[in-house]
């Protein structure tokens, strides 16, 4: 199965892991990732706020740019680049006012949007299209005895209107992938909850506090590792893990890996090959998953 | 053979004879369990199970106004319109927070795969009965935004009059239909997080009258709404949730984009702003997101010096370090990023 | 029993009595708003379609105040006071500019003023309206206007009881629902602006709350209704909820069909097929479902599908929203399910143009529960919420004119007076057995439907009068189960039985009182409106368990009766 893949800015930069392992666990299951040409950034969810009209053009660019490759489905490891694709061509499709502006708006340049082409999340596809019982078949190392967290996030989810995959208040994807490896899946309160993230350009304490929120809620429900959806997410639960500890005064660490870090390691591939971080690995090894 | 007779309605024909393409309309009938958590301030907390018949048309209104006229009358729950615009019936229906009136047993039975239904009094606000909570705190939310237009003395003695384009007219009434039903507010993190945070309720209401051209205390609106408005989280769980489909977060980040005509700016304001600006000025660059130079533009050198040591310890240093490549067709960014600027 | 004082009690917080509270606060006069609901829950909320109004400069060019007059008076089947139907339009433009100014977002033309469209009945286009949520926008207009005046406000307070002495009201006993505790608000003046009572028949467009609660209090207070009778019907409400359809999905091509799929309206109208008036398209729906031509659960097809999905989604936008939402319906690709069902209340309590009554001095009333006579024996569409607002601001400024001229009254009210009200609110729930308020109101809603509904006549209304005296009967032995002292709703839905008892006797004694068919009163022994023996008011008391019926002329200016044909 072919489709285009959209990485983002973070995906491509400090979250660079999720583009590895990501591109890695494609490849063992045989769906071809084509990179969207030439793509542009989505506006990294926050565009939007200071100029509604070009977050909608830039987001129909690459979406655009998928359309010209031949393919109708750009998938995305990121949440926040999901969710500012949907966003856009909700928008554009519902607000005739709007439309009229970014149809001026991109008069003239090479974006020219037909309505095919959609963005959709990396687990939909796996969960949909690649399917779990094909996912299952290249589990070589059975995760059993690992307790791993699923947490959901934000817009991977929401608005339900618009993503439309799975019950918001009842999902259920990121649990049957982490059954898939043999680990053992830890639903907890705060599982589609906020981790923050969105916060720290403004109000960085107040987004420390979500962070710890989800992470609190993860360990006090038993799990040992967490995985989630999202570049954004990535950013802030994992590399502020220490940041955390220091400021609301915890001994643990809860590291938090992509899902495709996950199904990498079931896979047999090594935490390098993956590009798992530090606080994972120091976790694993204590479980005994890695050497 | 007969010859349909054709006749006009309004600019469409209509054959008058010709049998409707589709003529039956199926139902279908289940019996569901109604688990409802009860509360009582003497009694406590219990739950209670109820079960009823019910068919493809059936209403979670109608459904407790069963229960409460055929089995249960004690049951306490608030209820008017049944469709949508009086926000009486807000409650968590199987966890998630809607209205009961727009929720129809029969298909959540199939959204969910079970014949059982849970209903619970929504989060945040006290309970005081059964499903039946307090909603004062969001009541001071919402009268926190002055929430009323307040018109220029000459028009209301008649001397001037309002005009309002109609994509202005559009526009507003998207964001003024809040029913203050309190769904957003007891759903919503921030909330919960930061008592400086209006809600979500309180900003869709608030930008609908700071962005009316009609209103004349703009200045006071702001100082109200945009320090607010940079404590969102931009979970979308108010867009999630929201019946009547006016996404609150909308009007939050509509109203972050006031922050440059603000006098006095908060530090939230301020670094808000900063970051935000930065993201922009990176896109139109390169036509992609710059996370470093976003960061210290955001924060200054100095917190990004300490902040690299966790960058160091999480072990993702050396993807700070990554030199993306700009997009090859910036003219396409440039002329959709500069069409916007105000 | 605690005492609050005011120079004016509103009871009521949908359109009208907030229109009537800002026009008392203004005036500097102490006020306070008593609602059952929070303001914003009012049934004024469910109003769609629109307010007519005549706004000289941004009419059409051809109208004028007496057009929209004539209408009113010929859809009300000229039982309509012309003195009324004038002032509502005289004053409609003012008030629709009024609200525009206060802030409403009225849908707009290109220039900028406030756009119009056509509705039933009206000879030029005139109604005003804010997408289909024209209520929502008016009452949150006001509601936002008047919380930031000095009025007070109780919602959520139960209203029991209006308490006069022998010849002015004092006030009314309320309770707040949330710890059941009564209060005597003492007033010089009591304004009833509390709606409709849709929950009397079994099936009804509207909100639960509307169960007549100010009909009922002003009857046990001495004071008449005016034209009791006079109940309106929708033919297509949606099933089961019965969220009105409105008319324009048939004018846009829409056709009913019954279980054999069969257009049945070519019987019963065979010109004007499913365009026919509303009693008409009532009434054969009805005859469909009785002769077994119904879907199971008793309604009939609002069949769309034959033209087009684009079409539906661009023309008939707002059914086709409500069917998807509130049954679960996708119209383009099957019939909407739609049956009768009541939808207004022309009768109410009798006021005067100025929105006073006569029969206890310091009682006024507006709105829905008033009955000033501009609806006659049917209300024009769009004509609902200009009453609300013309006349609950009528209302108002009479209400402030009488309190400038008017001294408090020399006695007190009698605690004892006041506590037997209570004790009578509250043997329901003293009494340990007897019937639940559930059992008794279905029956009632039943009685209603079945024998003072869209068809009337001899036989079933003596038997719904025997019937409702029975019920009334019944709930004198009222039993609550639930003893809680707090939020207890089905202290209160016992409560509201009550007055819906009192409130159904009189309306179906006086329907069986009238022997003759007009407007929405249609009898099937009397078919023909004869204006020699009944163009007259009804005017109606609850003495005990009777009801004494008398009359009042029509005010006529310049309209004289003719055929209502359209």
């Amino acid at each position: 199965m072919k489709v285009a893949y959209y990485p983002g800015c973070a995906t491509h930069g400090l979250s660079k892991d999720v583009d590895i392992a990501t591109k890695k666990v494609a490849e063992v299951l045989g769906l071809e990732l084509v990179e969207v040409e030439d793509w542009n950034c989505c506006g990294g969810g926050f565009l939007d706020e200071k100029d509604e009209d070009a977050h909608v053009a830039l987001n129909l660019r690459n979406l655009s740019n998928v359309e010209k490759m031949g393919l109708d489905k750009m998938v995305t490891p990121c949440s926040v680049c999901l969710g500012s694709h949907r966003l856009a061509t909700y928008k554009y499709n519902e607000n005739k006012d709007l439309r009229k502006r970014v149809d001026k708006r991109i008069s003239g340049t090479t974006i020219k949007y037909e309505n095919k082409a959609t963005a959709e999340h990396l687990v939909w596809v796996l969960v949909r299209d690649v399917g779990l019982e094909n996912i299952k078949k290249h589990v070589k190392k059975n995760l059993n005895g690992l307790k791993v967290g699923a947490y959901y996030g934000c817009q991977m989810l929401r608005p339900e209107q618009i993503m439309g995959f799975e019950l918001s208040f009842k999902p259920h994807s990121l649990q049957d992938l982490i059954s898939v490896t043999g680990a053992t899946p830890v639903m907890f309160p705060m599982a589609t909850a906020c981790c923050g993230f969105p916060l720290m350009g403004s109000n960085p304490k107040g987004g420390l506090k979500l962070a710890f929120n989800v992470l609190n809620s993860a360990k006090s429900s038993g799990a040992d590792i967490m995985i989630h959806p999202c570049s954004l997410c990535h950013l802030q639960l994992d590399t502020l893990q220490d940041k955390v500890k220091s400021e609301f005064n915890v001994g643990w660490t809860l590291p938090a890996i992509y899902i495709t870090q996950l199904l990498g390691l079931s896979f047999g591939l090594s935490p390098e090959e993956l590009g798992l971080g530090n606080y994972a690995k120091e976790i694993l090894k204590q479980k005994g998953v890695i050497q | 053979m007969q010859m349909a007779e054709v006749k006009q309605i309004e600019g469409k024909n209509v054959e008058m004879n010709s049998q409707p393409k589709s003529s039956a309309i199926k139902n279908e009938e289940k019996e569901i369990v109604v688990k409802v958590k009860r509360f009582s301030p003497d009694k406590g907390e219990w739950w209670q199970e109820y079960k009823l018949k019910v068919d493809r048309f059936t209403q979670m209104t109608e459904v407790l106004r069963r229960i409460k006229t055929e089995q249960d009358p004690s049951l306490s729950y608030r209820a008017a319109c049944h469709m949508a615009v009086c926000g009486s019936c807000g409650m968590k229906i199987n966890g998630a927070p809607r209205l009961a009136c727009k929720t129809l047993a029969l298909e959540l039975t199939k959204e969910y795969g079970s014949d059982e239904i849970t209903l619970e009094p929504m989060d945040l606000y006290p309970r005081v009965k059964d499903l039946v909570v307090d909603l004062e705190d969001f009541y001071q939310r919402m009268y926190k935004v002055k929430p009323r237009l307040y018109p220029s003395e000459e028009v209301l003695e008649g001397k001037a009059e309002h005009r309002l384009v109609p994509e202005d007219q559009r526009e507003l009434w998207k964001f003024a239909q809040c029913i203050w039903c309190g769904l957003c507010v007891s759903s919503c993190p921030s909330v919960r997080n930061d008592p400086e945070f209006l809600g979500p309720a309180a900003h869709a209401k608030g930008y609908r009258f700071l962005a009316d051209p009609r209103d004349t205390i703009t200045e006071e609106r702001m100082n109200i709404l945009v320090d607010s408005s940079w404590r969102c989280t931009y979970c979308y769980q108010c867009f999630n949730v929201c019946p009547r489909d006016i996404e609150p977060v909308t009007t939050i980040k509509k109203t972050r984009a006031w922050s440059g005509k603000m006098k006095d700016k908060t530090k939230v304001i301020e670094t808000g702003e900063k970051h935000v600006n930065a993201i922009a000025d990176t896109i139109r660059k390169s036509g992609k997101l710059l996370e470093a130079e976003v960061y210290l533009r955001t924060y200054g050198l100095a917190q990004a010096m300490s902040d690299m040591l966790f960058m160091l310890k999480s072990g993702r240093m050396k993807y700070a370090l990554i030199k993306e490549v700009p997009v090859k067709g910036l003219n396409d960014i440039e002329k959709v990023m500069n069409g916007g600027e105000q | 029993m605690e005492k609050l004082s005011y120079d004016a009690i509103v009871l009521g917080a949908g359109l009208s009595g907030l229109m009537a509270a800002h026009e008392i606060g203004k005036e500097g006069f102490k006020v306070a708003i008593i609602s059952k609901v929070f303001p914003t829950r009012s049934h004024s909320s469910s109003a769609e379609g629109g307010i007519a109004a005549y706004i000289p400069e941004n009419s059409d060019p051809n109208d004028n105040p007496d057009y929209m007059t004539y209408d009113t008076v010929k859809g009300g089947d000229y039982l309509v006071d012309q003195d009324a139907a004038e002032l509502l339009s005289m004053k409609s433009g003012e008030i629709a500019t009024v609200m525009e100014r206060w802030g409403t977002l009225f849908n707009r033309q290109p220039d900028g003023r406030i756009a119009i469209r056509y509705f039933g009945g009206q000879t030029y286009p005139r109604t005003r309206f804010v997408g289909d949520k024209t209520g929502m926008a008016l009452l949150h207009t006001i509601y936002e206007r008047t919380s930031g005046l000095d009025v007070d406000f109780y919602s959520e307070w139960f209203a029991l009881d209006l308490v006069r002495d022998q010849e002015r009201v004092k006030g009314v006993v309320a309770m707040e629902m949330k710890s059941m505790m009564p209060v005597f608000f003492e007033a010089r003046a009591v304004v009833m602006a509390t709606g409709g009572m849709g929950m009397l028949y079994r099936h009804s467009t509207n909100s639960y709350i509307n169960t007549g609660d100010g009909y009922a209090m002003a009857l046990r207070a001495g004071v008449a209704l005016k034209d009791p009778e006079f109940v309106q019907f929708h033919p297509t409400a949606l099933y089961p909820s019965d969220i009105l359809i409105s008319e324009a999905a048939r004018g846009e091509g829409a056709v009913l069909i019954n279980n054999k799929g069969e257009r049945f309206m070519k019987r019963y109208a065979p010109n004007k097929l499913d365009l026919a008036p509303r009693d008409i398209a009532s009434r054969s729906i009805l005859t469909e479902v009785k002769e077994g031509r119904g879907f199971p659960g008793g309604f009939v097809g609002l069949d769309l599908t034959h033209l087009g999905p684009d079409y539906i989604k661009e023309r008939l936008a707002l059914a086709y929203e409500a069917a998807k939402s509130f049954s679960g319906i996708d119209a383009t690709v099957e019939p909407i399910p739609v049956r009768p069902a009541q939808h207004y209340y022309m009768g109410g309590i009798d006021v005067d143009i100025t929105g006073t009554n006569h029969d206890l001095r310091g009682l006024f009333a507006a709105g829905e529960a008033a009955c000033v006579s501009v609806h006659g024996a049917n209300r024009l569409g769009s004509n609902s919420l200009l009453e609300t607002l013309v006349f609950g601001r009528e209302t108002g400024r009479t209400v402030a004119d009488y309190l400038k001229s008017t001294d408090k009254p020399s006695s007190s009210v009698e605690n004892a007076e006041l506590e037997k009200m209570l004790d009578e609110a509250y043997l329901f729930v003293k009494s340990e057995s007897g019937v639940h308020f559930g059992e008794v109101q279905n029956k009632l809603r039943d009685v209603m439907w079945e024998k003072v509904g869209v068809f009337r006549e001899e036989k079933g209304m003596q038997e719904a009068v025997k019937e409702v005296k029975e019920l009334r009967q019944q709930v004198t032995k009222m039993y609550v189960n639930d003893k809680s002292k707090v939020y207890n709703t089905e202290f209160f839905n016992a409560l509201e039985l009550r007055n819906m008892m009192d409130l159904a006797i009189v309306i179906s004694s006086s329907a069986l009182n009238r022997k003759e068919s007009r407007g929405a009163h249609y009898r099937l022994d009397y078919t023909q409106r004869d204006d020699e023996n009944w163009l007259k008011h009804t005017i109606s008391y609850l003495r005990g368990n009777t009801v004494e019926i008398g009359y009042k002329p029509v005010k006529m200016t310049k309209w004289k009766p003719e055929p209502r044909v359209y």
